[in-house]
């Protein structure tokens, strides 16, 4: 862009907003690259107005105005919607504009409050986070909007936005945060579950990609995450078993084992993780891991196993597939990962297990205790 | 979007070199007939740093510059990782200097280039943070590319800045160093001491030890160019470079407009450097044979090629594989119902579905043993391995890759001390390391047989179970490499050097092969010179400590790495990773760390020991499978 470097933009900022609202509906005319151009060139003009230059400072007075005019002109929404059609250089322009319009505060405003385009995007266009997820869609458009989407995801509320969105859910499209319903389960059609397909079929950078915002959303808020997952416990770790834990794609099933870890190590998701490993399958999942012929693999898949067999409350079916697989188990614990010799605190745990698994009753002792969550929900 | 076309478009021909994140090689695009360099990063070798990798890969991708090397594109193959990157067929700026200094108009157009490159990055909100010699490359016809964004980070916004501590010593800035926020501004003073090391081959400071460095530079006033032959032009730019305020030192933009720069030549004069070097390296080198890339285990291992069948899953063959858990209270039709209904089958729930039951008990145990164990490596050779159990046994063997030091690219000379520094080598000259082994990975394959080191695939080493061949391991690590390497720095004459670096070869193709041979050999021989009364006055065992041989002074082995101080949380991450390493080096290493008695340096010690572990702290991007 070095071209525009140094110019004054010659459009008043007001009009940018418009002039580019109108260049992204020509898009699809004729003389749809022209038009590509001019809006490349908008885009670079607005950019310049947000950031300044490393000679110039932005002046406040006219990121208020550019900001206002995006709103007006829904320009937001569009560039999401579109991001994907924009040359190489604009893509990375939207994503500068975003970063900054979503991020952006009136000098009068207390540096506490929501950013105005932010706090306008989540009480009123909830569909401008859709559409950036929707950005997975396209390998142009992943890097870029999942750069937003991640500096987004630090607002508690934009994370509920992309949690709770739900097409079924009532009137068409979603209705900002008001219209979150935190008890209702999920149908697994928002915008959410798409993450389990964009994750396990991308390529490699948009499956990375894609994983890094999923795993923000799942650990960035943690009370939020709490909630849904108990709500929604049976869709979420179906579909996390099957397309993450049990992919094909060794960095989607290497970094899901590694985050379902972590998720279920957090304390804030206790009543999820007593849940969890109350289930038979999930421990034969978990177990299968310890032998998948990668390495690395293995590792990730014992710090889930720990949490089974370090668990006081097992349950039945759980001490039935111990006690089956007991002398088995020990052998292959003893030479588990051998030459982690200098891994203190995994030889340590390793050591626990095995005397954990040692000292079972040899018969199923009923558990003093069972698992909350799953009193209130289908078993 | 399929991974298996992405790696089908491209023919491997031969290994360029290897650095710490994997091998590179050169392909051909077949569809375009262009040439590029792939770079295999095997995922299963790095603890946590996917992550990382990503990262580095996304900010590549979004440049796109004549100053920056091209990315291309990446794909997963199994846990390989194929990052597919223009072809640069000049070599580094390092190996440009190999033959000798460069010139005052060679480092005009390369610092020319190098700041259009850091123009057009922190324009984009990018600083690269690692600029040296080794991070550049060059084209054949001398274009000037900026390389390596292991540890370039993104601005979300252009004025703010960054605290993290990150880059290579000896070309760090000192706000870098102190950690008082920094900007685009450090890749400025990088560069000046770039272009200092290009002028006198080596950066300043380079005898220094990098954690003493790393109070030097924020200390001392900054390093000047010194010497009638050199233009004043030329000491001005690197005065200006080297400001220590970074308020005040100009940006790439303005030092485009420094007459140093503007009088610089063009591009092309660079082909003479590289045509220096190319004369260099055949003058120096003994014969040796590229070594191509052979797919091999790769191909055959079908977990590298899921992702295909991900999407379009066959019908998979039953394993015949006894090794399974038994989950017999559970009713097989269920899993087998759910396998049918999910759309991936997973090889996992395969093994459930089929095997249970197929297996005793005890036959299950009998797989258990440590000879059988998916964990164990030893094995019996890859063919055999290959006809074997081909579904799991490939990446059974590729296990060892993980603990297994990296061979390093400068195979050709088997006894010229390594001065690498990281991922690529470096002008530094003293440098306190340690072994990670991987000299035994560098048996020429002239010597040793040819598929020892050919094939990726394979732990170059033999495996050490028995206890004869952990010694005899260690005594090649402990005393004949080290030995070797000290005799090879003590002789002078070619012809000589080049028979003992024969026999070092040999050697290790011995302890590749047969450690426990080895450790005999070494047996007999000392047994036989305790018997010889004459010998053993003569070769005392007290005068054979070679092999702790002060690492200031005579840095032991190639392929050497750095030490993370002991306090240093990574270092734990970092021990997980070496957790093949025979328990005996480590103590060995422990002794070695920084911060314990270094000569002359006993009076910095408490500070040193903090910076150090800050410093080896930020790094951990750099070297996360050090």
């Amino acid at each position: 862009m070095s071209f525009l470097f140094g110019r004054r933009p010659r459009t008043n900022t007001v009009d940018l907003p418009k002039q580019a609202k109108e260049q992204i509906s020509k898009l699809d005319g004729p003389g749809a690259a022209a038009k590509a151009e001019e809006l490349a060139k908008t885009l670079g003009q607005m950019k310049f107005v947000l950031q300044g230059t490393q000679e110039t400072e932005s002046s406040p007075e006219q990121i208020y105005s550019l900001v206002t005019g995006m709103i007006q002109e829904d320009l937001l929404y569009l560039l999401a919607l579109n991001l994907y059609r924009l040359p190489f250089e604009s893509r990375k322009d939207a994503q500068v504009i975003f970063s900054y319009v979503l991020r952006f505060r009136p000098p009068s405003a207390s540096p506490k409050s929501e950013p105005m385009a932010l706090s306008y995007v989540i009480n009123n266009r909830p569909e401008v986070l859709v559409e950036l997820c929707n950005g997975y869609n396209h390998t142009e458009s992943a890097a870029p909007a999942g750069t937003v989407l991640r500096e987004v995801l630090k607002s508690d509320a934009a994370t509920a936005i992309i949690l709770y969105h739900d097409p079924l859910e009532g009137s068409p499209g979603a209705k900002g945060l008001t219209g979150i319903q935190p008890e209702a389960r999920q149908s697994g059609r928002g915008v959410f579950w798409k993450f389990f397909d964009w994750i396990d079929r991308g390529s490699f950078d948009l499956s990375a990609d894609a994983f890094n915002t999923f795993r923000d959303l799942l650990t960035k808020h943690k009370t939020i995450v709490a909630q849904y997952l108990s709500t929604n416990f049976d869709l979420f770790f179906n579909k996390y078993n099957t397309m993450l834990v049990q992919s094909q794609n060794y960095v989607t099933k290497r970094q899901s084992i590694k985050l379902l870890g972590e998720i279920l190590l957090d304390r804030a998701n206790y009543a999820v993780m007593t849940a969890y490993v109350d289930r038979g399958e999930h421990l034969k999942i978990c177990m299968n891991l310890l032998r998948d012929p990668r390495k690395m693999v293995q590792y990730e898949g014992f710090h889930v196993f720990k949490v089974f067999v370090a668990n006081p409350h097992k349950s039945i079916a759980v001490q039935k597939i111990l006690l089956i697989n007991r002398d088995k188990l020990l052998e292959f614990l003893r030479h588990f990962l051998e030459d982690r010799t200098e891994d203190e605190q995994f030889i340590d745990e390793r050591e626990f297990l095995i005397k954990q698994i040692r000292n079972m009753p040899p018969t199923p002792v009923e558990p003093a205790q069972k698992p909350a969550l799953l009193g209130s929900q289908a078993r | 979007m399929s991974i298996e076309a992405g790696a089908s478009q491209y023919t491997v021909l031969h290994e360029l070199g290897s650095g710490s994140f994997g091998t590179v090689y050169k392909a051909i695009d077949k569809t375009t007939g262009e040439i590029v360099a792939i770079k295999h990063i095997d995922l299963e070798s790095t603890d946590e740093d996917i992550q990382d990798i990503q990262s580095e890969i996304s900010i590549l991708s979004s440049c796109t510059s004549p100053y920056v090397t091209q990315y291309k594109a990446s794909f997963l193959r199994g846990h390989k990782l194929w990052i597919v990157m223009e072809f640069l067929g000049g070599g580094s700026g390092l190996d440009l200097l190999k033959p000798g200094n460069l010139n005052e108009a060679h480092v005009a157009i390369i610092c020319r280039e190098l700041l259009l490159g850091l123009e057009y990055l922190h324009q984009e909100g990018k600083i690269h943070r690692d600029v040296k010699a080794a991070n550049v490359l060059l084209s054949t016809s001398g274009k000037v590319k900026l390389a390596d964004f292991g540890v370039a980070t993104q601005l979300t916004n252009i004025k703010s800045q960054r605290n993290t501590f990150v880059g290579t010593p000896y070309w760090m800035a000192p706000e870098v160093i102190q950690e008082a926020g920094y900007d685009y501004k450090a890749d400025i003073w990088s560069l000046g001491i770039t272009a200092l090391e290009l002028i006198n081959g080596g950066p300043p400071h380079a005898d220094v030890h990098p954690m003493k460095v790393l109070f030097l530079i924020p200390k001392q006033s900054a390093p000047r160019l010194e010497g009638s032959q050199y233009s004043r032009e030329f000491k001005d730019f690197i005065a200006q470079c080297l400001v220590k305020d970074c308020d005040r030192r100009p940006s790439a933009k303005e030092l485009l407009r420094h007459k140093f720069i503007r009088s610089a030549g063009k591009v092309e004069a660079l082909q003479e450097l590289i045509e220096r070097r190319q004369l260099w390296d055949g003058a120096r080198e003994r014969p040796s044979h590229p070594k191509y890339y052979e797919e091999t285990l790769l191909v055959l291992n079908p977990i590298k090629t899921t992702f295909a069948a991900n999407i379009y899953r066959h019908t998979m063959s039953p394993k015949n594989d006894p090794d399974e858990w038994v989950f017999d209270t559970v009713k097989k039709a269920t899993i087998a119902a759910r396998n049918n209904t999910t759309k991936r089958r997973k090889l996992s729930v395969i093994h459930a579905n089929g095997q249970g039951l197929v297996s005793g008990a005890e036959e299950a145990l009998k797989r258990l043993d440590i000879k059988d164990a998916p964990l164990d490596y030893s094995s019996p050779p890859p063919a055999t391995v290959i006809r074997g159990t081909v579904r799991r046994q490939p990446s059974v063997v590729h296990l060892a890759s993980p603990t297994k030091p990296r061979q390093p690219s400068s195979q050709r000379r088997p006894l010229q001390p390594d001065m690498s520094f990281g991922n690529s080598a470096s002008t530094v000259r003293v440098f306190r390391r340690v072994s990670d082994n991987s000299t035994t990975a560098q048996v020429d394959s002239d010597i040793s047989a040819p598929g020892t080191t050919r094939d990726e695939n394979r732990p170059p080493m033999a495996e050490t179970v028995t206890k004869d061949a952990i010694l005899g391991r260690r005594v090649f690590n402990k005393i004949i490499d080290p030995s070797f390497q000290e005799v090879h720095a003590q002789t002078g004459n070619q012809a000589k050097r080049d028979a003992l670096s024969r026999l070092a070869d040999a050697w290790s193709a011995l302890d590749a092969v047969d450690p426990e041979g080895e450790y005999q050999l070494m047996k007999l021989l000392l047994e036989k010179v305790q018997n010889d009364p004459k010998l053993s006055v003569h070769l005392s065992p007290s005068k054979s400590t070679s092999r702790d041989g002060t690492p200031q002074s005579s840095p032991q082995k190639s392929g050497a790495k750095l030490v993370l101080a002991q306090n240093n949380p990574h270092l734990k991450s970092h021990r997980r990773r070496q957790s093949s390493m025979l328990p005996e080096e480590t103590k060995e290493k422990l002794a070695n760390l920084p911060g314990q008695a270094i000569p002359g340096m006993e009076h910095t010690k408490q500070l040193a020991d903090v910076l150090y572990g800050r410093w080896a702290g930020g790094l951990r991007n750099r070297w996360p499978a050090a």
